[in-house]
């Protein structure tokens, strides 16, 4: 039996790892993502002052804290608006935002339409968690259609790559942290695009789904990633809305030069 | 041998996701419990690792990661 003697991994010098570990549950999502974009990171050979990183509220707001770029975490509904006055400011340097359901689809959508209409260089990196993981069992913008919440209200969901197609975005993909593989090679993509491009992941709440016994374990959550999803490509953002009984379609949607 | 697989017991939060992502299967969760209280996985079989690199990848936490040995190295 081998003895686990490390101490430091080499990824650190992108992290700020070293007294605790990372705050979120064991396995989400986030974790993958962060971890792909530091292989990106990585591999295109940036320098650590060429990128800030831009996070809002709740689980993925703390990303920016545990990244060691120039990091800015800032109030409920100010992430693209702080991002796109970030990106005036550092015009040489490339600006990531890794935002929630809550940061731009309740307050502060007026600022995406007007960001992605004026085509600021920027990256969106939306983490759709499903639900608000504070508030659960409330009915938000991305609940899945017919899904009612405990009050029996439901509301259409936003569909998050049409919307940005219709704003303009150059670059538009979808996701989920299974598919990491992929997803490095989109934001490699999405990182040489001069122009808003949005990448979404869908990765559900671990809190809310271990209720229902699909996703208590690691094996069963790669079984739901590789089971509910579906891979097509240039596929029309009409049809991305995500359904309770239909796949989720994943890919890469808009590219534009 | 051709691979070395490097875990950090401290940082692990036990989701297993290592475990069942290898194909070759070189990984098992230990018996020993870190400051944490989680079960941090332990190599059982590097004979069949491959260094294909996805426990690397898909870890949320930097806690593992593969590297070549320098035997392998010299006859590549």
């Amino acid at each position: 039996m081998v003895k686990n003697i490390e101490k430091s991994h080499p990824a650190d010098c992108f992290l700020h790892a070293d007294p605790v570990s990372s705050v979120w549950c064991p396995g989400c999502g986030i974790g993958t993502v962060i971890n792909t974009f530091i292989q990106t990171v990585e591999k295109l050979n940036i320098d650590l002052n060429e990128i800030c990183v831009v996070s809002g509220i709740g689980c993925t707001g703390k990303v920016a804290e545990y990244l060691k770029f120039k990091s800015f975490q800032v109030n409920d509904g100010e992430v693209i608006k702080y991002a796109a006055k970030v990106k005036s400011e550092n015009s040489d340097s490339k600006v990531v935002v890794f935002s929630n359901n809550a940061d731009f689809l309740v307050s502060g959508a007026e600022d995406f339409i007007e960001t992605g209409k004026n085509d600021v260089n920027i990256l969106v990196i939306h983490i759709n968690n499903i639900i608000y993981t504070i508030t659960e069992y409330r009915a938000i913008p991305t609940t899945p259609f017919m899904r009612a919440s405990i009050d029996k209200d439901f509301e259409l969901p936003f569909n998050i790559p049409h919307l940005a197609k219709s704003c303009g975005a150059r670059y538009v993909a979808r996701w989920t942290p299974l598919h990491a593989g992929w997803l490095i090679y989109s934001i490699i993509d999405a990182f040489y695009k001069k122009g808003f491009s949005v990448i979404e992941v869908i990765s559900p709440c671990l809190m809310y789904y271990a209720s229902n016994d699909r996703m208590a374990d690691a094996a069963g959550r790669i079984k739901f990633y590789d089971t509910n999803s579906v891979i097509k490509h240039d596929e029309s953002t009409e049809n991305l809305d995500i359904r309770i009984n239909n796949k989720i379609i994943i890919g890469k949607f808009v590219d534009k030069k | 041998m051709k691979a070395e697989v490097h875990i950090i017991n401290e940082r692990c939060k036990g989701c297993n996701i290592c475990i069942e992502i290898c194909q070759a299967s070189v990984l098992e969760i230990s018996e020993e419990i870190n400051s944490n209280g989680y079960h941090p996985p332990v190599v059982k079989n590097i004979e069949a690792c491959i260094n294909c690199g996805m426990c690397e990848m898909f870890c949320p936490d930097f806690a593992i990661w593969v590297t070549v040995t320098k035997e392998a190295e010299v006859n590549i």
